[in-house]
């Protein structure tokens, strides 16, 4: 934040921020209202049941969030490059996949869950075939024992497909942010593409490109929030049929995407 | 300073034709540089100056649906797509409107061509950038902020120093592309006088929308105008007794 944020804009952040304490604070009724009066399938209270059952899916989701964007990010640095520095304008390539990168990064990250849950997780088992057949050299590293691989693969999938695109972006944003005559002269002093690379491009647009990149893992920690909310809500009871499950669902959920795009907002308007 | 014999060119321009996409900037462009002497290329804003130039080392392989027909030889070899382009840059240098110093101090930006080209012991830089900063007479003015970053200079001394940053590389052909479109008449004047200095290590070309000052600096001088060149030879009879008509007018101030 700077001087320059006016009056009316810091009235209107506090509207949004009492509205997201309000919603914050009916998610909490939710929630305690369903645990108190709910029970898991085995016939324990469903407080408990969420004690054994959401801890671990927290810890898949982190741990697929921390693993999967950070591979992700690096890739989407490392195609942003290729697009940017090595491919020109006019490749139909680069169009087509800065097209794609402008759609993919408009759609938000709680469409992202809703499309995780309606086609990735509905074919996770599928997906997990196909991963599991596809040749992978032994020693690229395993997936800890405690995960979940049927669910990992399905999330590995949507955040790729969530944090690569906004990777792409920003770090083809900071990459144009070197100015031109900067590039030209070093070009014109005999300097390699490389040598551009590494002595004046990289230095000056490191620090955008860090910000991209945690302005994509904190879209993922959004997501992620909806999935533990769906997982914690599935597999942890029954609730009253449908209608508790749903509620408890939406609890969780919104508690956790309230936090992380408070999260979201923070990077967006600081380092971006 | 006349060409005086029949030396073979260092640069020769064989029908060069120039597009940005569909339009076309040059039209059908002949000519041919000789070594040790400053080529200036005159016209009004648009008329494809910059372009001219940039063409020289390759520097307009970086924009956008650019393509060019026509021959340009350097040094009797035609530069063409496998032309290796960082080696071409190093012969022919570059110095634009705007003095581009990189974001480092006074020193390294001096030295940044010999590093580049892999020096990266202190004894033979610190020969090499006081070397180049005497040789545009800067050094005395720099000497003691070496290490402090060059914005506190003024855009004339900038200017020289970009001057100095390409001669570290040792280049066989100096290209000024409207250095003095942002400096006061006392530091034009500077960047006048070096530039005839140079004159007697280094092929100079020049490009200026300035006819006075194309008339003080040149050699030879060429007349572009809308993407064409109107008329090429000897400064001093370009501006005494031009051929052309376009020229007539733009040379006495009523065209462009």
């Amino acid at each position: 934040m700077n001087a320059m944020t006016t009056r009316a804009e810091r009235k209107q952040k506090v509207v949004l921020q009492s509205i997201a304490f309000i919603i914050l604070g009916v998610a909490f009724i939710f929630l305690w209202h369903t645990l108190k009066n709910a029970r898991a399938p085995s016939g324990q209270p469903a407080s408990e049941a969420i004690l054994r059952s959401a801890l671990p899916s927290l810890f898949n989701n982190l741990y697929s969030v921390l693993s999967i964007s950070l591979l992700a990010i690096l890739f989407g640095i490392a195609f942003a490059f290729y697009l940017e520095e090595w491919l020109p304008v006019t490749n139909w390539i680069r169009r087509l996949i800065e097209s794609l990168v402008a759609i993919l990064t408009g759609i938000p990250s709680l469409a992202y869950g809703i499309l995780a849950i309606l086609i990735f997780f509905s074919y996770a088992d599928t997906l997990k075939e196909a991963v599991e057949a596809f040749p992978f050299p032994e020693n690229i590293g395993t997936i800890p024992a405690q995960i979940e691989t049927t669910v990992f693969y399905a999330e590995a999938l949507t955040f790729i497909l969530m944090v690569m695109p906004l990777t792409i972006k920003t770090t083809q944003e900071a990459l144009r942010s070197v100015a031109t005559p900067i590039r030209e002269a070093a070009y014109a002093l005999g300097a390699s593409q490389w040598q551009v690379l590494t002595r004046h491009v990289v230095p000056i647009a490191f620090i955008r490109m860090l910000a991209g990149g945690c302005r994509a893992m904190s879209r993922a920690f959004a997501t992620a929030a909806l999935l533990i909310g769906i997982y914690t809500g599935y597999y942890t009871t029954d609730a009253g049929g449908m209608s508790g499950r749903f509620l408890l669902f939406l609890g969780v959920a919104l508690v956790l995407s309230v936090f992380s795009s408070s999260l979201t907002e923070v990077y967006d308007s600081d380092l971006a | 300073m006349m060409p005086t014999e029949e030396k073979q060119p260092i640069l020769s321009i064989r029908n060069l034709n120039i597009w940005y996409g569909d339009k076309q900037i040059l039209r059908d462009l002949s000519f041919e540089v000789h070594q040790r002497q400053v080529t200036a290329f005159i016209g009004p804003t648009n008329c494809g100056k910059s372009t001219l130039v940039r063409c020289l080392n390759r520097l307009n392989d970086f924009t956008p649906n650019f393509r060019f027909t026509g021959d340009i030889l350097f040094k009797g070899t035609l530069l063409g797509a496998s032309t290796d382009t960082t080696a071409l840059r190093k012969q022919i240098g570059m110095v634009f409107r705007k003095p581009t110093l990189f974001r480092c101090s006074t020193y390294e930006n001096v030295a940044y061509g010999a590093r580049i080209s892999g020096i990266n012991r202190s004894e033979p830089l610190d020969a090499i950038v006081e070397k180049n900063l005497r040789k545009i007479g800067l050094w005395d003015e720099v000497e003691n902020i070496l290490d402090e970053t060059p914005a506190q200079l003024s855009t004339g001394q900038q200017q020289l120093l970009c001057v100095a940053r390409a001669l570290v590389v040792e280049p066989e052909v100096l290209i000024f592309d409207e250095p003095c479109g942002e400096l006061d008449p006392i530091e034009t004047v500077k960047i006048e006088r070096l530039v005839r200095d140079l004159a007697d290590d280094y092929t100079l070309i020049f490009a200026t929308n300035k006819r006075r000052q194309a008339a003080r600096v040149s050699d030879v001088a060429g007349f572009l105008y809308s993407g064409e060149l109107v008329e090429f030879g000897a400064t001093e009879r370009l501006f005494t007794n031009p051929q052309d008509n376009r020229t007539e007018q733009y040379v006495t101030g009523r065209l462009g």
